[in-house]
């Protein structure tokens, strides 16, 4: 395994588009997450009664230990740039015709999709150091006070993690097997821009919200709920969603566990 | 002799193409075998097959006596069909990919393959810069890295100019000397003549031969005569003993008798007994084109 984790950083960390979504990644979290902030702010500014019960019961959410959490669900709104990056490296793979050469070189067929899982594997964790750099540097910032509390809510780190990679399997399946970078970059953001946004609609209005927490996106989009301050304190709707979480983990480890043998399985059997 | 590789009644099938059908032949260690034939015989769809990039519908292969392992491949240095590398990185940092992934070699072997391939100056350049014969080049050289028991080349001459043909056959023969089973795919007749011991011919899938040279082209023999006065030599070879038939091909005279029959002693006395004094006598090796084209015309 560790043999194959330095043959794809071998091939990764000369890949300009790995260094240009790092670069974006890097500008992007700090932004979207400053107008989170910004968004907070606008809230506890009110000057009536509502805006002054949120700052004296939220707290500040981009202050450790709620930091951990606002910033991941922010954050996790640029999957986008992390799963453009996976598409395009395995679509490299057709385009170069590499796929069939490394099979050539020695990899068993296995090996090489295990490969691709490392791939996805590093984008994942260079995303979530991004995202572990601004939560931390937020929280840092913005403490008042010694906050002994600052690991409370550190659970959203594995919690974006898992959530990152299960996105980007997705989009590493599209791109697995559609093999056209642009017809596959086309049909994950379509489809996670505006199939996905339109069935949830649909199935709230048609009163079965229920229902769209298992479109696959929002399976793993249901780890890391609403920030407090969004629901506008309302406390059932956060505690819910708060209570959905243990039970999404399974879902999409079983969902991103699926995607997998589906493209193991279509690997073994398929003309390279 | 042992094999290096037996194949065993591989068929394969694209819709309502058969690309391959019941082909079996086997390989001798230390032979440079030639796959020829016409485009869309299956070469490439054979070696691919032997290579795991296309499964068969039917048939087996064993390299090296052992099963269908994929470890075996990490013993066969390849090029098929195109040079296959990452457009971003240079010929360097390809040939790390293809040494960690095939575990041949060591780092110093990167500089030597791309020296055997005349690389060295273009090595940290990246292959998207590569002209067509440097992006072939490279493939050979990825396929010498870390000195390989069986080679296993598809059309490797392909996109390489005069010189570099030479190069790469003079490197087969070389190679093949230090006792490498070498594989060659190709549809230049002439390249495979001059360095393969063994060969097998396909056409539309089906294999119409397979052995060794001189077995495969010898299968009568061939003398060419000449004389001063050859409408005379016409009249007297038409009744030399055992001569099958006599062709008049530019002043000379191609005589054509049963394996292992011909005596270019007793042609020459005949002749001379009849009055004609020979000027050329040659026994003739049929070549491999003639050959491929009896078999494959048919």
């Amino acid at each position: 395994m560790l043999q194959l984790l330095k043959i794809e950083w071998l091939k990764i960390k000369k890949y300009p588009a790995f260094w240009w979504m790092l670069g974006i990644v890097a500008l992007t979290y700090p932004g979207i997450n400053w107008f989170g902030y910004k968004l907070y702010e606008g809230t506890v500014s009110r000057h009536d009664m509502a805006g002054a019960l949120a700052k004296s019961l939220l707290g500040n959410p981009f202050a450790f230990p709620e930091s951990w959490h606002s910033v991941a669900y922010f954050s996790s709104f640029f999957v986008i740039i992390p799963a453009i990056l996976v598409i395009m490296v395995i679509t490299n793979e057709y385009n170069y015709k590499t796929h069939r050469q490394n099979v050539i070189d020695g990899w068993s067929r296995t090996e090489f999709v295990t490969s691709k899982i490392l791939d996805v594997f590093i984008v994942t964790l260079v995303v979530t150091l991004m995202y572990l750099l601004t939560a931390g540097i937020s929280g840092f910032m913005l403490q008042e006070g010694n906050q002994s509390n600052w690991t409370d809510q550190i659970k959203y780190v594995p919690l974006f993690m898992l959530q990152t990679f299960a996105q980007l399997s997705i989009a590493f399946m599209l791109g697995f097997l559609v093999r056209k970078a642009f017809i596959a970059l086309g049909i994950f953001l379509f489809y996670y821009l505006i199939v996905e946004p339109t069935l949830r609609g649909l199935l709230t209005y048609f009163k079965m919200p229920d229902l769209a927490n298992y479109l696959p996106f929002n399976i793993s989009n249901k780890l890391i709920p609403y920030p407090q301050f969004l629901k506008r304190l309302d406390e059932d709707a956060y505690s819910k969603a708060l209570d959905l979480i243990n039970m999404h983990v399974i879902y999409t480890l079983l969902l991103t566990s699926a995607l997998w043998w589906l493209c193991y399985s279509v690997y073994k059997k398929r003309d390279l | 002799m042992q094999s290096v590789l037996s194949i065993d009644n591989i068929s394969k099938r694209y819709g309502r193409i058969q690309a391959l059908k019941n082909v079996s032949f086997e390989v001798p260690e230390g032979c440079v075998f030639g796959i020829l034939g016409p485009n869309g015989s299956g070469k490439t769809t054979m070696l691919g097959t032997l290579l795991n990039v296309l499964k068969s519908d039917s048939g087996s292969f064993s390299w090296f006596g052992q099963a269908n392992k994929d470890s075996n491949r990490k013993r066969i240095g390849s090029l098929l069909e195109t040079p296959n590398f990452y457009h971003y990185l240079s010929a360097v940092d390809n040939l790390k990919v293809t040494q960690a992934i095939s575990g041949r070699g060591k780092r110093s072997d990167i500089d030597e393959a791309l020296e055997t391939v005349k690389l060295t100056e273009r090595k940290k350049s990246k292959f998207k810069t590569y002209s067509l014969g440097m992006k072939q080049r490279l493939a050979i050289g990825a396929a010498l890295l870390g000195n390989p028991e069986v080679l296993v080349l598809d059309e490797p001459t392909n996109g390489l100019d005069p010189v570099g043909i030479l190069e790469m056959r003079e490197l087969i023969k070389h190679l093949a000397k230090q006792g490498k089973t070498i594989i060659i795919a190709s549809h230049l007749l002439d390249e495979v003549e001059k360095v393969c011991t063994h060969v097998a011919i396909l056409k539309k899938g089906e294999l119409l031969t397979a052995g060794a040279v001189d077995e495969v082209l010898v299968n009568e023999d061939i003398v060419e005569i000449s004389a001063s006065d050859i409408s005379k030599l016409q009249q007297v070879v038409a009744n030399i003993p055992g001569c099958l038939s006599a062709v008049l091909t530019d002043k000379l005279l191609h005589l054509k008798f049963a394996l292992g029959t011909s005596n270019l002693e007793a042609i020459n006395q005949y002749c001379f007994n009849n009055g004609v004094v020979l000027n050329q006598l040659t026994a003739r090796k049929k070549s491999l084109e003639t050959k491929f084209f009896e078999l494959t015309n048919n």
